[in-house]
């Protein structure tokens, strides 16, 4: 059977539904965005639209909801994955099959019905402790979990604004979120006692997140998306917790299909950008109007470098959502590499119109004046983003970049530093510092930097490039590792070329000729099929005109003195003296040099 | 009268310290309670406050032991962490018990009397009341000096609230009531509402029954107070020295974490410094870590936290770890500003907080972990920077480090090891590059040059040291010599090397201008009075469990007559080395008794201040002359005192002393495998890249030679001693190779060539004349007079005045093992010598070889006491005495025996 839109739908819905209703809003945002990018089948269902998942023609026996109920909330009798009855396997997008979950139930009220909804208002007006009040005594786990939810979030409002009356001379005073010991407490209680729902895992995982209990927190939110895969903001900490592939495939996840949702969003994380870009357009297959999956898939072209197409991406996106403002900081990111002025400035004001007290929009304005050479004003947003977002990790590494234009060394050290201590993986900020620290005139000290980032990201040439240019500086002169770095350059896809020419002029300057007239050759190639010419290549005809003559092969050797000719400057007498040389060795006579005659 | 006026210096500190535009320190329950004891101490004048001591104070010593115990607070340094109250009343109840602990009793109900922001409020306007002197004051009335310590503390705590938002005043308040409930729950009153009426009865009480306290403190104290002077009552603190194992059994959970002033924290943080330079071994890696990352998550800001990692990953040999906390420290810290806000240390430092620092310490790191390659890079790199940056302190300690790697690491190819034109001129007129030594002493040189102009008198004394390490072991050659007759004398130059000796020491006198001098008092004094106060408080309770402690350190031990030293602890190293070094030149030049003493006079006097490497090498050097002078039972006990003091796991040096007397031991025993084993050892404790490790190397091969030729594997010592010869040669070891070649000597004359081992010891006599070996010399005149003799008995003359030339020093500087050596010989000599008649003169035969007998016991030398006995029964035979001869020979059997029928070689490898 086939795993078909509707079912999609239907179980989009229901998710929708069922996280709003216990006020966990962004991942219902989620969920009713996808449901939305959901293209629907050429034959509309007639009932496909607003009903329950019940009347879904298409959703399996596990879905059917003659459930009783117990307690307050109401969850079906999970059947074992594998047991046959319930478990379908549709065939889903890509030939996978994929575990179906049924959809629990649960949008009847128990009898505590009133006092939940006024909780769930004074929730939506961010009253959480006034929520968790009224729902004092109630044991439905719906309840329960909202009552623990405002519990937490009443307290993560707290932290925040301890942590600004709290900061003292010597920084941040650890402000901690002071439910969570009684939050981790009755939470563990109801999880060993069974009486605990998916919702309930996922507070109980980022509360055992923020307790720094990584390990368990990571067991405990799988459960969690095992038992409801809908929710992304589980999905989204359970990889803010995988840190490294390893972790990411000791996984032991159910195949639902959000599961590739997950992965993919994974992979772009540790960059691996194939294996993203791959999950994340056969997604596309079925959420064909999604505005996150096109997004997404932009941000990986972009971290390719494939800037056209995701230049592309992204104004589709924004003429179908003009006040979107997720993402929209790596469009300006592209903008920027792009260097279009006037599109940033246009992104930049629709940003501030829609939502000024956005990290991303204070980094979308921070970029289009850095792109404006007004460092100070650039600096200034970036800064007020940070204040929003300490954590904003590419702001950080920006605003070093910022402050290495206005030359203020200690400052950019230290953004580049604390965006090094936030993701000790991004290898953009250690090659900020290596580069600061080079242009101090310390390539020894810097050394240290390359050598890191090159090691995060191995196969880009930039890195070795510039590793390679430490090593060869004039203090340092230890030119065998230079060489090596370059070659390693050279092989990583050195788009600029300038690896090549290095090479051939570092062999060159080691007196290894047989090896510089390789690269130079080499060199050479990569310019006729790039079409440019200019000093590198005069030079490297000169070179290996003179290489060839000297190793006696006259016929290479005036190929290239006859391609000289056709530039100006001294190179070309140089090639006719030696061209006539070329003739006279060849014609037998002996080789007499014409400058002696000249005078 | 005002309390603690000339104490305000280390305030003028704690104010450097401000941040930009911060409070000084942040209010916490402890400091307000510190606050409260203050006001008790110097209560707000009143009228006819003229009672001397005030209200609650008995005596003035009564009174002056509260003060002293409030300064200590503020200075103390034992924890970041401020302690919870249940701590601090222990602490106070030692001061108090006299007065039965009403102080404590007082301060709780203070404490939990403050119940609303209000209180607060009020609480601080009292306090005001302290500071400010009543209207109409005379000098003589009692009232705090606002500039004093406490007044400046009081000061800041008053500025701090001041300055404090509501926000502030209501988390004070709520860290407050959980800092009161903290103790226990008869305590717990601050939500009760009967409270003030039912505090109120118990103070009324307490103050009815005061007076029979008092009384109760005149009859304890009567006797005391004829002492008169305060200071002298205050000296009533009790003098055990117990104190806690363990300062964090207190800590409860839900005590409020609050951090210490800036001040007490940085003081904090280079008392873990000195902690871990002077026995690594006892801060365990992980542990330490962990208290530094919960320092960090509390103090984001306190960047020298990430330093102390840095230190605690070298000294726990972690490389990556090291280096990783290196650069972040430097990243953090190095510009000296922030981006938000925040605060800069205004003491200039000269260790932290620049770019060229941060290549300095790289190149120590590297150096350390033995990259001589890359550790010179980051120096040369260091010089440029410094330069770049006009860094003029911060060159010469970067000059004196490259001395200190060069003096460290003998490379032999000098040429691309110095490349940069920055570092140094490569040629001296004569177009030669300059050997390692000579750029060497170069450096030194200009280090000194620096270090002079600049006043910085520690770097000077430490150029001051290295150079006479480097007269020591160098042999000066005339800078210009011309044509074939000029003097081409090598020699080392024992006075430059006092001079410099000299000169090093010399910093203990004028380190005033060096800003080692500025960190005086850095708090450890404070915090030992405080940590014996509150060790002798419980020392009722729990004095059986602590006397079995032993103290590690002299200075942990709390005299308390001592005064904090005013020679800070740098200085005291730099001077101590002067010292050990003074040690290691008379052990070159071989004068035994002043080897002792200027070992001993280290051990004793600079033993606070020494690293553990540094007076682990004092005590090496004391045991090796105990096992040279009185044999090896004594080594041995000396040795199992120094592993328990040093763990041989941390201290190398303690470690490689054992082997040596184990090897020597085994040697004269003939327990040659164990020999070999022991040799093997030593093999494999240098590292394996050439040019590492130098003098670990020689050592080996030096060992591997003479077990070589114990087995009498003659020629197989000869290959070993030789290869060392051109090694040393090739390094420029001169001194080394005079004793090598008297090493090679020896081993010709066992293989009976004496022709071939002349040349070898004169060599060896020459070089150790030249270079002022005097002990060595006169072991190598031994030598020559052992060949001449195996020459011929017609030779036996000329080694007789050989022997008798060689007699003074050895009788006065040598071993037991060289005067026996020379004993023997000198019976050899006269037995061999064809004029000379035992029955003359028997004595002059059989004294000295009774004398060898004697101390050959002590050696367990078998080889050699078989031979003294040999010499002794023949010489018996010679006079007709034959039960002697026979006694003699017996011993003779004996020790031949041993020697070839090794047992218990076992035994040989404990001790």
């Amino acid at each position: 059977m086939a795993y078909a839109k509707e079912t999609y739908r239907a179980e989009l819905l229901a998710a929708a539904r069922q996280l709003g209703e216990r006020c966990l809003y962004s991942a219902a945002k989620w969920a009713a965005e996808l449901l939305v990018g959901v293209e629907p089948d050429a034959a509309p269902v007639q009932s496909a639209a607003m009903d329950t998942p019940s009347s879904s023609s298409a959703t399996s026996a596990g879905r059917l909801l003659h459930l009783h109920r117990s307690g307050g909330s109401s969850f079906r009798h999970r059947p074992r994955p594998g047991g046959g009855i319930s478990s379908e396997a549709g065939t889903p997008l890509g030939g996978v099959s994929y575990v179906s979950t049924p959809i629990p139930d649960d949008d009847a009220f128990d009898s505590g019905g009133d006092k939940y909804l006024l909780a769930k208002t004074y929730f939506d007006c961010r009253e959480y402790r006034r929520a968790a009040h009224v729902l004092q005594k109630q044991v439905g786990r719906k309840a329960v979990f909202l009552r623990c939810y405002a519990l937490y979030m009443a307290g993560e409002k707290r932290k925040e604004a301890e942590m600004i009356e709290l900061e003292g001379s010597l920084g941040k005073s650890n402000a901690v979120n002071q439910e969570l010991v009684a939050l981790e407490k009755e939470l563990s209680t109801h999880r060993r006692t069974g009486s605990i729902d998916s919702f309930g895992l996922y507070l109980y995982g980022i509360v055992l997140r923020d307790k720094g209990c990584e390990d368990l927190a990571r067991t405990i939110l799988v459960e969690s998306v095992n038992s409801y895969p809908w929710n992304w903001s589980a999905w989204s900490e359970l990889q803010s917790l995988c840190t490294s592939s390893d972790i990411l495939n000791n996984l032991n996840l159910k195949n639902n299909w959000m599961k590739d949702f997950f992965l993919a969003s994974a992979y772009l994380e540790l960059k691996m950008h194939e294996e993203a870009l791959k999950r994340y357009e056969r997604l596309m297959g079925v959420f064909r109007c999604s505005g996150y999956i096109q997004a997404q898939i932009a941000t990986v072209q972009y971290s390719m470098r494939d800037l056209d197409e995701a230049e592309m991406k992204f104004e589709d996106l924004l003429r179908t959502d003009p006040f979107r403002v997720d993402s929209m900081d790596i469009y300006s990111n592209l903008l920027y590499a792009k260097e279009s002025l006037t599109a940033l400035s246009f992104l930049a004001h629709r940003v501030f119109l829609t939502d000024k007290y956005r990290p991303e929009s204070c980094c979308i304005i921070a970029n289009y004046y850095s792109l404006k050479g007004q460092h100070e004003k650039s600096v200034l947003y970036f800064q007020r983003a940070l204040k929003l977002n300490r954590k904003y990790l590419s702001a950080w590494t920006l605003m070093g970049h910022e402050y290495v234009e206005l030359k203020n060394t200690p400052a950019a050290i230290d953004a580049y530093r604390r965006a090094v201590d936030i993701n000790p993986r991004d290898f953009r900020a250690w090659y900020g510092l290596g580069q600061i620290y080079e242009m101090m005139g310390m390539p020894f000290y810097a050394l240290h930097y390359f050598r890191k980032s090159s090691y995060l990201q191995p196969n880009d040439a930039r890195l070795w490039i510039a590793m390679a240019q430490c090593y060869e500086s004039d203090p340092l002169q230890m030119i065998e590792e230079a060489i090596k770095c370059y070659e390693r350059a050279a092989n990583s896809n050195d788009t600029e070329g300038i690896a090549l020419h290095r090479l051939a002029k570092l062999h060159g300057m080691l007196g290894q000729s047989e090896e510089a007239a390789f690269y130079y050759k080499k060199d050479l190639e990569r310019m006729e099929v790039e079409e440019r010419q200019g000093q590198n290549f005069v030079e490297a005809l000169l070179f290996l005109a003179k290489h060839y003559k000297s190793i006696g092969r006259f016929e290479e050797a005036e190929h290239y003195c006859t391609r000289l000719l056709d530039y100006t400057g001294p190179e070309k007498e140089t090639a006719k003296n030696m061209l006539q040389g070329i003739k006279r060795s060849q014609s037998g006579f002996p080789s007499m040099d014409t400058d002696h005659f000249a005078l | 009268m005002s309390l603690f006026a000339g104490v305000s210096g280390g305030a003028a500190d704690a104010a450097s310290g401000v941040g930009t535009g911060r409070a000084l320190l942040e209010l916490t329950p402890h400091k307000m309670a510190v606050c409260q004891l203050v006001q008790v101490f110097a209560p707000p004048a009143q009228a006819g406050g003229d009672v001397v001591p005030p209200f609650p104070f008995e005596s003035l010593a009564h009174h002056n032991r509260l003060g002293l115990f409030l300064f200590t607070l503020t200075r103390s340094c034992e924890d970041f962490l401020e302690p919870p109250l249940e701590e601090f009343l222990r602490q106070l109840k030692a001061v108090d018990n006299l007065a039965n602990g009403w102080f404590c009793e007082q301060l709780t109900s203070s404490l939990s009397a403050l119940n609303s922001p209000d209180d607060l409020f009020n609480f601080f306007d009292k306090l005001r009341g302290v500071l400010t002197a009543p209207e109409g004051a005379s000098a003589e009335d009692v009232f705090l000096d606002p500039n004093s310590q406490l007044g400046v503390f009081l000061r800041c705590c008053i500025l701090a609230f001041n300055s404090m938002t509501f926000e502030g005043v209501c988390h004070l308040l709520a860290d407050l009531v959980m800092y009161c409930n903290s103790t226990d729950a008869s305590y717990d009153l601050a939500e009760d509402e009967d409270f003030n009426s039912e505090m109120g009865n118990l103070m009324d009480a307490d103050i009815g029954s005061q007076v029979g306290i008092f009384d109760k403190f005149h009859q304890g104290y009567a006797s005391e107070r004829h002492m008169g002077e305060s200071s002298s009552a205050l000296t009533r603190a009790p003098t055990s020295t117990y104190y806690f194992d363990d300062a964090n059994i207190f800590k409860a959970d839900d005590n409020p974490t609050c951090l210490r002033s800036r001040w007490q924290l940085e003081a904090y943080l280079n008392q873990q410094a000195d902690i871990l330079e002077k026995d690594p071994g006892s801060v365990p890696l992980n542990s330490f870590n962990a208290t530094m990352t919960q320092l960090q998550t509390l103090a984001p800001e306190l960047h020298r936290v990430q330093f102390l990692q840095y230190l605690n990953a070298l000294c726990h040999d972690d490389y990556v770890a090291s280096l990783d906390n290196l650069h972040r420290y430097f990243d953090y810290s190095a510009g000296m500003q922030g981006l938000f806000g925040r605060s800069v240390s205004q003491v200039q430092d000269i260790v932290v907080g620049k770019y060229e620092s941060a290549l300095l310490c790289l190149g120590n790191l590297h150096c350390y972990f033995g990259h001589p390659k890359k550790a010179l890079e980051a120096f040369a790199e260091a010089v440029r920077v410094s330069q770049m940056n006009n860094d003029d302190s911060c060159l010469a300690y970067v000059l004196g480090a490259i001395s200190n790697l060069l003096s460290k690491i003998g490379i032999s190819n000098t040429v691309g090891i110095i490349s940069s034109p920055y570092s140094l001129g490569t040629n001296i007129g004569l177009g030669t590059p300059l050997s390692i030594q000579q750029q060497l002493l170069v450096l030194l040189k200009r280090s000194l040059k620096r270090a002079d102009a600049l006043k910085l008198a520690s770097l000077l004394s430490f150029d001051h040291l290295s150079l006479a390490k480097f007269d020591l072991k160098h042999v000066q050659r005339p800078l210009v010599s011309f044509g074939p007759n000029a003097s081409t004398k090598l020699r080392t130059c024992p006075a430059d090397v006092i001079k410099n000796l000299r000169l090093g020491s010399l910093v203990l006198t004028d380190f005033g201008a060096d800003v080692l001098s500025t960190s005086n008092d850095n708090g450890s004094f404070s915090t030992s009075w405080l940590r014996n106060l509150s060790a002798a408080s419980d020392s009722w309770r729990r004095s059986s469990k602590n006397t079995k402690k032993l103290h590690i350190n002299d200075f942990d031990d709390f005299h308390y007559h001592a005064q904090p030293s005013p020679v800070p602890a740098p200085i005291l190293q730099l001077a101590g080395s002067a010292y050990l070094l003074r040690a290691t030149a008379w052990e070159h030049y071989g004068s035994a008794p002043m080897v002792r003493m200027n070992a001993l006079v280290y051990a004793t006097c600079f033993a606070d201040a020494a690293s553990s490497s540094e007076l682990s090498l004092a005590y090496v050097k004391l045991i090796q002359q105990l096992a040279v002078f009185k044999g090896y039972s004594a080594a041995f006990c000396a040795l199992k005192l120094a592993e328990k003091k040093f763990p041989s796991s941390t201290s190398l040096h303690i470690q490689l002393l054992g082997m040596q007397i184990l090897h020597e031991r085994a040697l004269h025993r003939g327990h040659l495998k164990v020999a070999q084993q022991i040799c093997d050892e030593f093999g494999v404790l240098s590292s394996s890249v050439s040019g590492v490790d130098i003098e670990l190397k020689t050592e080996f091969s030096v060992r591997r030679a003479r077990t070589l030729l114990a087995a009498k594997q003659f020629s197989q010592a000869a290959a070993v001693a030789s290869s060392l010869f051109s090694t040393c040669y090739k390094y420029n070891m001169q001194v080394e190779n005079a004793s090598i070649l008297l090493l090679l000597a020896e081993i010709h004359k066992k293989s009976d060539n004496a022709v071939l081992a002349l040349p070898c010891a004169l060599a060896s006599q020459s070089f150790c004349k030249s270079f002022n070996l005097d002990l060595l010399e006169a072991s190598a005149t031994l030598t020559l007079a052992e060949l001449w003799l195996a020459l011929g008995s017609s030779h036996a003359k000329k080694a007789l005045s050989l022997v008798y030339q060689s007699l003074p020093m050895i009788l006065g500087h040598g071993g037991l093992e060289l005067r026996a050596r020379a004993h023997i010989i000198l019976a050899k000599c006269h037995l061999s010598d064809p004029k000379f008649s035992v029955l003359e003169d028997p004595e002059a035969v059989l004294d000295p070889l009774n004398q060898a007998t004697e101390d050959l016991q002590a050696l367990e030398y078998h080889e050699m006491a078989a031979e003294a006995y040999y010499l002794k029964a023949m010489a018996y035979n010679h006079l007709g005495k034959l039960d002697e001869r026979e006694e003699a020979a017996a011993r003779f059997k004996d020790h031949v025996t041993a020697l070839e029928n090794p047992q218990n070689e076992e035994d040989s490898l404990a001790y």
